[in-house]
């Protein structure tokens, strides 16, 4: 899974390299997560609008719907749909 | 349609400077709310899938921009608004604990590092699992025993430190000086990584492991 990645170079006051994959975890499960609206969306279509207490999906989910769209679709309709 | 796209929050300072865009390349806007500062890009949404890791890489750089002068609250990727008064609202019923926060973690940084289990190797003449699952348990352990060494390590030079085991190993998290990112790295590595296991450190980041539980769900004036 990360051989999918190039490792990128971020310059700061320490430069190193940063792998995207260490970028994505951070941007997708490090701060504040608005309870109230929050659409996730793959392949340019609305997938799920979640209401309350809502978790954003993980480094895994986030790349596999990148790989698979479709299997996720349906994964997580299923998954919110009473 | 388009959604209002929040990067991060901070405290204000005349001396900070911003970047001009954001996601997507959309410009980057400041909501001004007392003290605290929140950037902002209205999106076009949804993002496409072939946008999605540029998207978030961008998103990074915005709060990466701001991180290096001054401590922020990330907010996460995909976390959107439905106008500009929905951020006003939120910004108005979380001052309090996102002022705090801020003040708090003003001269800290996050530093990381993660201890990886490499997958063991199943012997050539070994007849069922139970090999394997030894060599899982055994990994396991050790890398327990690694985080704890590496805390030891660590905890001088660090204002908080969380170990979290997770799937692959433990991941510890390390609220140090701004500035000692060096010094964390240094006495990670005093700690010898030993097969199978694999280690990366990664740093600094925004505090965000860190966050009040106020600050990490807050409060939302009209949910959905």
């Amino acid at each position: 899974m990360p051989s999918d990645f190039e490792p990128i170079t971020l310059t700061g006051s320490a430069e190193e390299d940063v792998s995207l994959l260490d970028i994505i975890d951070h941007v997708l499960n490090a701060g504040v997560v608005i309870h109230g609206s929050l659409v996730i969306s793959v392949a340019g279509v609305d997938l799920v609008y979640v209401g309350l207490n809502v978790v954003l999906t993980s480094v895994e989910t986030a790349l596999r719907n990148l790989k698979a769209p479709e299997a996720a679709e349906s994964k997580i309709e299923r998954r919110t749909r009473p | 349609m388009s959604r209002l796209l929040a990067y991060c929050g901070f405290l204000q300072d005349e001396k900070i400077t911003l970047p001009n865009t954001g996601v997507n390349g959309r410009p980057i806007e400041v909501l001004v709310h007392g003290a605290l500062r929140f950037l902002w890009s209205e999106v076009e949404w949804p993002f496409q899938q072939a946008e999605l890791q540029q998207s978030a890489l961008n998103f990074h750089r915005v709060i990466q921009h701001v991180f290096q002068q001054t401590a922020v609250v990330p907010f996460r990727l995909l976390s959107l608004f439905d106008d500009l008064a929905a951020l006003e609202n939120f910004a108005a019923e979380n001052e309090e604990s996102f002022v705090a926060d801020l003040e708090r973690l003003r001269e800290y940084v996050q530093m990381e590092s993660v201890v990886y289990i490499i997958a063991p190797r199943i012997p050539a003449d070994a007849d069922s699992g139970r090999a394997y699952l030894q060599q899982k348990a055994a990994a396991i352990r050790l890398s327990g025993e690694h985080a704890a060494e590496v805390k030891g390590a660590v905890n001088g030079l660090s204002r908080e430190v969380h170990v979290r085991e997770v799937k692959t190993g433990s991941r510890i998290f390390a609220l140090v000086k701004r500035g000692d990112e060096d010094r964390f790295r240094k006495a990670v590595e005093t700690v010898p990584v030993k097969e199978p296991l694999s280690r990366r450190i990664s740093g600094p980041w925004p505090a965000a492991e860190f966050l009040s539980e106020a600050v990490k769900t807050p409060q939302v004036a009209s949910p959905r």
